[in-house]
């Protein structure tokens, strides 16, 4: 019977390995690479591990190109993304699926409807505008793109995190006195903290990697962020692998750790409100 | 005691949602846009990689000690995102002062209506220093010179010697049928015999075009400027390069300008097509000595051959907003074409960047680095190749003005994918080319 059981496991094993290999093995062949001298990691008969270990291309990477400085604007442009994503589709959360407003359903449908804009349409006029506002070349002005283009998808995924809590507990609380904003902040926000940690992760990652604003609205070299300086290392007409390679793993690993600790949750709020 | 917690959490998110964007605001020089107190000009160039960055700024901070009225500061654009990034900055009037260019990226340009012409500058540096004629060529229209040439580019068929030595072969191949023989003789087990790109970009484009030319395909335009793609030549042309992509790594669909060089430099590959780019990091990449990488012009058409290659000037236009801001880029233009800067300035990317003028190609600034004196021969070679090269649309005198949406649309890699991937003849590859190309000429 056990032995039975076991066998049943085999595909299921075999599948769960196969998946294994598809994603991580990419990320581990850059990370092996990245530890490998320029012609290790051309070599026509790959290597599974370094032969010479060697730290030279990160070396490289943080002394001959700017790349802590691409690494300090992403955290900082990241981190207020995240931070003013939270804020914006807490608040607006909170309005339209908690309180009853006349037409909040529409508005909230609304909301999605400007998620599904494509952001290149609004490359020129953007720019434009931010031009006439002098925000071309500043982190504000990726942070305003960014907090835009993530607050709407944001705030519908809270929606599920709101179901998830009773209304009943509003109106206990209502019964001891307790105001909208009193229970907005006092009852709501501590039990829906997954929620917020989910859309933090998700803003977070949104801009770490966003590329097309970036490469438009940023000019200066030592604002630009790291999908702009990783752009940069792979240049035109020839490319220095083994710095693409380091330059890779140390922009994947900041993005990965966030998603170590809240991605149950980013899964939970993705399906949250799907089964009744 | 808890609504004062809550109270302090709020004024601490309000704290924080003011004290952070202060942060964010950082140290934006911004393009220029040419304010009355402002020294400083900007200048944009598309030479991303670290080592050209730093070697231009050299240049820039040398510059910048004599102690000039106007300072020039860089910043490093994406070629990717230039053509919409100048765009909505000449709307909105922050443009650079200068701007890196190549011809057909010209012609985008100036119709944007801040490109000033710079003729007097060009004809007294000519003076000076002498320029060769195709340097110059392809930034001359409606009288004028809309750019200050700086550095060219030249396609070579490079090949390994040591496995052209492993395959009996003794010598470059000089004609497309011997380049086809030997990617033959040179593709066994895992190793092929030339690598080519057949990606949608403009490495494709560029190796394709230099095959056209050397068999009398290169110029593609009537004199009235109407499109002439459709000839035996290109078919001819193409249907050598869909036989060379029959020797080249199988992932070729994929190749742009860095996947060719990976694979020449591993041995995966023994020819390739492409600039001066493959001499800096032969010998740390391949594990080969210097020795081993030859270089030869490319391979002409059996019958009607040519020689020929792709070759361009980069070149740097003025878009200041006032004469004075204008005077001082240009100040900034003379100064990096004295043959005792010229030299530093090409050697961001030894073997890559060329010089453009006659004092430039002897200047010891240029020929006393360390790649430029290994590779000697090599660098000679590709000087040579340059006096008959050629870019689509600045052929034979031309000056096509509508060129850029050619090259913007990745056309000649449009019709070598349509043979590569959908398995189409040449030639009803080349007349769907023709038709492309005359629609977006016509729009």
């Amino acid at each position: 019977m056990t032995t039975a059981l076991r066998w049943h496991r085999v595909p299921r094993l075999l599948a769960m390995a196969a998946l294994t290999v598809m994603v991580l093995g990419p990320l581990y062949w850059i990370t092996m690479s990245a530890f490998k001298d320029r012609e290790e990691i051309l070599r026509s008969t790959p290597t599974i591990f370094p032969e010479h270990p060697t730290l030279e291309n990160f070396r490289e990477l943080f002394t001959a190109t700017d790349y802590p400085s691409y690494l300090t604007n992403s955290f900082i442009v990241a981190l207020l993304t995240a931070f003013f994503t939270m804020l914006v589709s807490f608040a607006a959360a909170y309005g339209l699926y908690r309180l009853r407003i006349p037409g909040g359903n529409k508005v909230a449908g609304l909301i999605l409807v400007a998620y599904m804009i494509p952001g290149t349409l609004l490359l020129v006029p953007l720019y434009q505008v931010f031009a006439k506002v002098q925000l071309v070349d500043t982190r504000n002005a990726l942070v305003i793109v960014n907090v835009a283009f993530t607050a709407p998808f944001c705030t519908w995924l809270l929606r599920g995190f709101f179901f998830a809590i009773p209304r009943d507990i509003d109106e206990a609380a209502a019964v001891d006195g307790a105001g909208p904003v009193r229970m907005m902040f006092r009852i709501v926000l501590p039990l829906l903290r997954p929620g917020l940690s989910t859309v933090g992760v998700y803003a977070f990652v949104f801009s770490w990697t966003e590329f097309v604003f970036a490469s438009q609205l940023l000019v200066s070299d030592d604002l630009k962020t790291l999908p702009i300086g990783l752009s940069a290392i792979m240049g035109q007409y020839t490319v220095n692998w083994g710095l693409l390679m380091a330059g890779t793993v140390c922009t994947v690993i900041p993005a990965i750790v966030p998603f170590l600790f809240a991605g149950r949750y980013f899964v939970g709020g993705l399906t949250a409100g799907a089964v009744k | 005691m808890r609504l004062r917690k809550v109270r302090r959490a709020a004024v601490a998110a309000l704290a924080l949602a003011v004290v952070l964007p202060v942060a964010a605001c950082g140290g934006s020089s911004g393009p220029s846009g040419g304010g009355d107190g402002d020294k400083t000009l900007t200048l944009w160039h598309m030479e991303q990689p670290p080592n050209r960055v730093a070697a231009f700024q050299k240049v820039i901070d040398a510059y910048n000690a004599t102690n000039p009225e106007y300072k020039v500061q860089a910043q490093v654009q994406d070629w990717n995102q230039i053509y919409t990034k100048i765009s909505s900055a000449v709307q909105s009037k922050t443009q650079p002062d200068i701007l890196f260019t190549i011809p057909d990226f010209t012609t985008y340009v100036r119709p944007l209506g801040a490109v000033r012409p710079v003729t007097s500058l060009v004809e007294e540096l000519d003076k000076e220093h002498t320029f060769g004629d195709a340097a110059k060529a392809a930034y001359r229209d409606d009288d004028q010179y809309w750019a200050v040439p700086l550095y060219g580019m030249v396609q070579m068929l490079w090949y390994r010697k040591d496995l052209f030595a492993k395959a009996g072969i003794t010598e470059a191949p000089k004609t497309w049928s011997q380049l086809l023989d030997d990617a033959k003789k040179l593709t066994s087990g895992n190793q092929k015999g030339i690598a080519v790109p057949a990606g949608k970009n403009l490495a494709t484009d560029q190796v394709i075009y230099s095959l056209m030319l050397t068999g009398g395909a290169g110029n593609f335009f009537t004199d009235s400027g109407q499109v002439a793609f459709d000839k035996p030549q290109t078919v001819a042309a193409l249907s050598l390069y869909a036989d060379l992509l029959k020797q080249s790594p199988s992932d070729a669909g994929n190749y742009s300008w860095g996947e060719p060089q990976a694979a020449f430099n591993s041995g995966a590959a023994a020819m390739a097509i492409e600039k001066g780019q493959y001499l800096a990091p032969f010998e740390k990449e391949s594990g080969r000595p210097a020795s081993d990488l030859g270089c030869a012009p490319i391979p002409q058409a059996d019958t009607g051959g040519q020689p020929g290659s792709i070759y361009y000037s980069n070149a740097a236009m003025v878009l200041s907003p006032d004469d004075a801001r204008a005077k001082g880029a240009e100040d900034f233009l003379r100064f990096v074409l004295k043959p005792e800067n010229y030299g530093q300035f090409l050697n961001a990317e030894p073997g890559l960047f060329l010089p453009l003028t006659e004092d430039g190609a002897t200047a010891p600034s240029w020929t006393d680095n360390e790649v430029i004196k290994k590779y000697q021969g090599c660098v000679d070679a590709m000087l040579e190749q340059s006096k008959t090269g050629g870019l689509f649309g600045f052929v034979d005198g031309q000056y096509v003005d509508s060129i850029g949406k050619v090259s913007g649309q990745n056309i000649l890699a449009q019709v070598v994918q349509r043979v590569y991937s959908n398995g189409e003849s040449p030639a009803a590859a080349v007349k769907w080319g023709q038709q492309q190309m005359q629609e977006a000429v016509s729009r």
